[in-house]
């Protein structure tokens, strides 16, 4: 009887999900409820319950995108794609009309930023432009300029935002994929050395908050009360932490409000108050484990969709889990990049869900010849 | 082929991946552990732990505290206009240099003290202002009104209130015990004679360029010390430095000297109460005697056997090194233990210093003779200042206090000298004075006794002595007919001009006995009638002015002729 159950189609799915992982996301979501209920002084509102449901329900909704075959994902690719770009423009167009900047369409039940889900829409695009890109075009000139397109318009239309953080994790996750797709690698060197010559111009284009921010970020001690208010109440979050930390509920750098966007952005920070740098270190291990996973899945995939595909994703989640850390530990300027699934808030957790869950169907097919 | 391209470049992509991970593992490390808590220059001690005065005998304020308020900036946290709060400090600290408070505020780093001393009006006025990159944090203040005035007797506070030296670090738990805060703890000082004595010896040391001085002034019944002078002082309010600076060193207590011919009293003495100098009119050749490699002769030779109190008059080196030999090294030691001089400097203060005696195996005869005259043992003028109480108080040694003794206590003491040899010993001293090498230290009227001590510096390095350089000390008590004070005047070091103890403490032990008699209530009389009784040496001696010697005067008083030619 049991046996008949097991073998029937959907308990035989269930047991191809790698559970290890789900079970680690799910680790990381408990911790992250934790570290909200501490952050609010020790209760579940406004931030902590909220996180459990939304992280429960997209966390089934991962499972039910890891049943999506991998002929439907190449299938929708360019689609989502144009619909989501569509959604970017129409971004703009109701933030031009509203007279403002502004990230996302109300829905009515729920506000979406559609550079979000760019960041695995430009993913999805690239794995299928190179899955079915011949040998040898990655290096030629009709192999190169599509996926700066693809990457270049999404991009400058978040930039316009403004939003410098989504536009960099855009074109980082857009030019890991032509990494992989074996742009040659004069390609990454020469324009890497332009742009850090070009660097002065392109400092200039930047809103003056935002050079504030770069600036900010090289002294943070040059305005301490104002830009670099972030990042030194959160060094000294995550320094007074010690090894051990202070203990839960015992950050008073998160508590007595002394730490920004402390369920947020800078969550990382308060962790680390509390946690110290066993907290730290376990988090970044967990993420590790997973990033690992995920790479891993690339590398074993037969085909290049997949194989691109899960590296993709696993590399747009690690730069969540590294723009982030670096931010709050000083490494790079403070550009609003929340911490995967720790962070309070919808959207990040949303697309980084999806992520996983993409990967996870990735996984389950990964043996697949033929797509 | 394409895949494994693909998969190439994935490899390249986690080593990529693996390096950043390590970055942010390398930086969460660093920030945990090194960067550690904020670290604020907070001063140790943040609660204002008053402590308890420190009054003289007669009540008049060495130290004390008051609570402050130390204003400090943290430049990085100031909210306003900097320009605007630099005006707002300027105003409510008038007192202060603008081009202090502005480097403050506009110091490059995270914290830096404006000013460690503020009223708490002004405290209160700052804090009005609201700014929070400013930290007023409580300091208990200790002042010590007297500036520098006994300044290592009383010592000083360090910066985070912890008594660094004299009464403040001996009594460190008496000042600081909250169940005795409100009782001042009572020195045995008087400031009137600390001045006189540090004034007076500042002076000459001054005009001879000398090195430092030392001074003692004690009562000789009770052991109180009521002055202790060391100099070069600081001031005690901004001790700065370290303790190790020449200036801290307390000389009087922890610096040891040989103290020279100030010794031959004790010889005479011991050797008095030993019955081996059972007359006074034994007379002792003066010619040189060699011990060992030492030649021992007289710095003012006079040419034919001294009585004994001549002895002590001319301050013959060979009469009391003789003296010495017969009493041996057994009694020597006993009564050198028995003074004091074999233990560290007595007194609540713990800067003592250990007195430098010949090792046990080598306290040969050469020592026991030298030490007769004072030389081949250092100790310190505190232990010179108690031993010579005990010889002129009638021979009870009582250890050196800096603790005022309430009225009519008695303190403990031993006998050390019998009664009569210490009654011998002030008409010898006394003698001394008015005919031998402490003339100069002879202040009129006050009937002082006294030994001048002059020896010769041990050289810097290696061993040996330095002809040139001389410690100068004046050991003496007054007035003689019965003493109650004994004053100590040690010049370490003159360059300009004499050279001589005589010529340099002396003049400092007079001048502080003229300014120190009358405070202390002693009543100059220049009738002699008040001269200690010396008939017992009657014909002993030479008198220098027959017309101010005790015995020639009471002679005269008596209408009998003056002894013919005295001595010979």
């Amino acid at each position: 009887m049991i046996q008949n159950l097991l073998n029937s189609r959907w308990p035989q799915r269930a047991l191809q999900l790698p559970w290890r992982i789900i079970f680690l996301v799910g680790a990381i979501g408990t911790f992250a409820v934790v570290v909200l209920y501490s952050a609010a002084g020790g209760s579940m509102q406004p931030w902590a319950l909220n996180h459990a449901v939304r992280l429960s329900l997209f966390m089934g909704l991962a499972i039910v995108l890891a049943q999506v075959p991998l002929g439907l994902w190449l299938k929708i690719a360019y689609p989502l794609y144009a619909v989501i770009l569509v959604a970017l423009i129409g971004v703009e167009v109701v933030g031009g009309i509203a007279g403002g900047s502004q990230r996302w369409l109300d829905l009515g039940f729920i506000r979406l930023q559609p550079s979000e889900f760019m960041k695995i829409a430009v993913v999805l695009a690239l794995a299928r432009f190179y899955h079915f890109l011949p040998r040898g075009y990655p290096a030629k000139l009709a192999g190169i300029w599509p996926p700066l397109a693809m990457i270049g318009v999404p991009a400058a239309l978040v930039m316009l935002q403004p939003d410098l953080g989504t536009a960099l994790m855009i074109v980082a996750g857009g030019m890991t994929m032509m990494f992989l797709g074996g742009l040659p690698l004069k390609w990454f060197i020469i324009p890497g050395v332009a742009g850090l010559a070009s660097l002065p111009l392109l400092y200039n284009m930047l809103h003056d908050y935002q050079k504030r921010r770069v600036l900010i970020f090289l002294d943070p001690s040059a305005d301490p009360l104002g830009a670099g208010y972030h990042i030194t109440q959160s060094k000294i979050a995550i320094g007074s932490g010690g090894i051990f930390g202070k203990g839960f509920m015992e950050g008073s750098q998160s508590h007595l409000q002394y730490l920004p966007e402390q369920h947020t952005d800078f969550v990382f920070a308060t962790m680390a108050e509390e946690w110290g740098l066993m907290g730290g270190a376990l988090l970044l291990i967990a993420y590790g484990l997973v990033l690992n996973w995920g790479i891993r899945t690339g590398m074993s995939a037969r085909t290049r969709f997949a194989r691109m595909l899960a590296a993709g994703l696993s590399m747009t989640i690690f730069f969540y889990v590294l723009i982030n850390s670096m931010m709050v530990m000083g490494l790079a300027p403070v550009v609003g990049i929340p911490f995967p699934l720790v962070s309070y808030g919808g959207s990040a957790a949303l697309t980084v869900m999806i992520a996983l869950g993409i990967l996870m169907g990735v996984y389950r097919q990964r043996e697949l010849e033929h797509i | 082929m394409a895949l494994g391209l693909a998969r190439q470049r994935l490899a390249i992509g986690i080593l990529v991946f693996i390096a950043f991970t390590g970055l942010l593992g390398f930086r969460l490390i660093e920030l945990s552990l090194f960067d550690g808590p904020v670290q604020r220059a907070r001063p140790a001690v943040a609660n204002p732990n008053i402590r308890a005065e420190i009054v003289d005998r007669n009540g008049v304020t060495l130290a004390s505290s008051f609570e402050a308020y130390a204003l400090a900036a943290r430049p990085r946290d100031i909210m306003g206009n900097k320009e605007a709060l630099i005006a707002a400090l300027i105003r409510i600290l008038p007192e202060r240099p603008p081009e202090a408070i502005r480097s403050a505020i506009y110091h490059d780093g995270k914290f830096r003290y404006i000013t460690r001393r503020i009223l708490p009006e002004q405290a209160e006025a700052i804090r009005r202002l609201g700014e929070p990159g400013l930290t007023l944090e409580r300091e208990a203040e200790r002042l010590y009104p007297h500036v520098g005035l006994a300044a290592h007797l009383v010592g000083y506070t360090g910066i985070d209130g912890r008594g660094e030296g004299g009464i403040e670090r001996a009594f460190e738990q008496r000042l600081t015990d909250p169940a005795q805060l409100e009782k001042p703890l009572a020195l045995a000082l008087d400031v009137r004679v600390q001045q006189a004595l540090e004034s007076e010896l500042k002076a000459q040391m001054d005009l001879q360029q000398a090195s430092g001085a030392a001074g003692v002034v004690m009562d000789v019944h009770s052991g109180e010390v009521l002055a202790l002078a060391s100099l070069p002082a600081f001031d005690s309010n901004r001790p700065g430095g370290l303790v190790g600076m020449p200036s801290h060193m307390n000389r009087a207590t922890l610096g040891v000297y040989e103290l020279g011919s100030t010794f031959k009293a004790f010889t005479i003495a011991m050797a008095m109460d030993t019955g081996v100098l059972p007359r006074m009119d034994e007379r002792f050749p003066t010619t040189p005697i060699a011990v060992g490699r030492q030649r021992i002769s007289d710095s003012h030779p006079k040419g034919y056997p001294l009585t004994v109190p001549e002895t002590l008059i001319y301050s013959s080196n060979v009469a009391t090194a003789k003296m010495a030999e017969r009493m041996g090294r057994q009694r020597q030691e006993a009564f050198l233990r028995q003074l004091g001089m074999m233990d560290r400097a007595p007194g609540e203060l713990l800067e003592t210093g250990r007195p430098l005696t010949p090792a046990p195996n080598n306290w040969g005869l050469a020592s026991v003779l030298t030490i007769g005259f004072g030389h081949g043992i250092a100790v310190t003028p505190l232990h010179l200042a108690t031993a010579y109480s005990a010889l002129v108080n009638g021979g009870i040694y009582r250890p050196a206090t800096f603790l005022k003794v309430p009225e009519g206590a008695e303190r403990p003491g031993r006998r050390v000298f019998q009664e009569s040899t210490s009654h011998a010993l002030n008409g010898m001293l006394r003698l001394a004075v008015l005919d031998g090498t402490g003339r100069q230290a002879d202040a009129d009227g006050y009937r002082v006794g006294g030994k001048t001590g002059t020896a010769e510096k041990v050289l810097e390095h290696g061993r040996g002595y330095d002809k040139r350089r001389n410690i100068t000390t004046f050991a003496g008590a007054f007035p003689m007919d019965n003493p109650r004070y004994v004053v100590i005047a040690m010049v370490d070091d003159p360059t300009v001009g004499s050279r001589m103890a005589g010529s340099v403490a002396g003049p400092v032990f007079k001048k502080v006995v003229n300014r120190i008699a009358p405070v202390l209530g002693v009543a100059p009389d220049t009738s002699g009638a008040s001269e200690p009784d010396i008939r017992m040496f009657e014909g002993l001696y030479k008198p220098r002015d027959p017309k101010r010697d005790p015995n020639a005067m009471r002679r005269a008083a008596a209408g009998l002729p003056p002894l013919e030619g005295g001595v010979r």
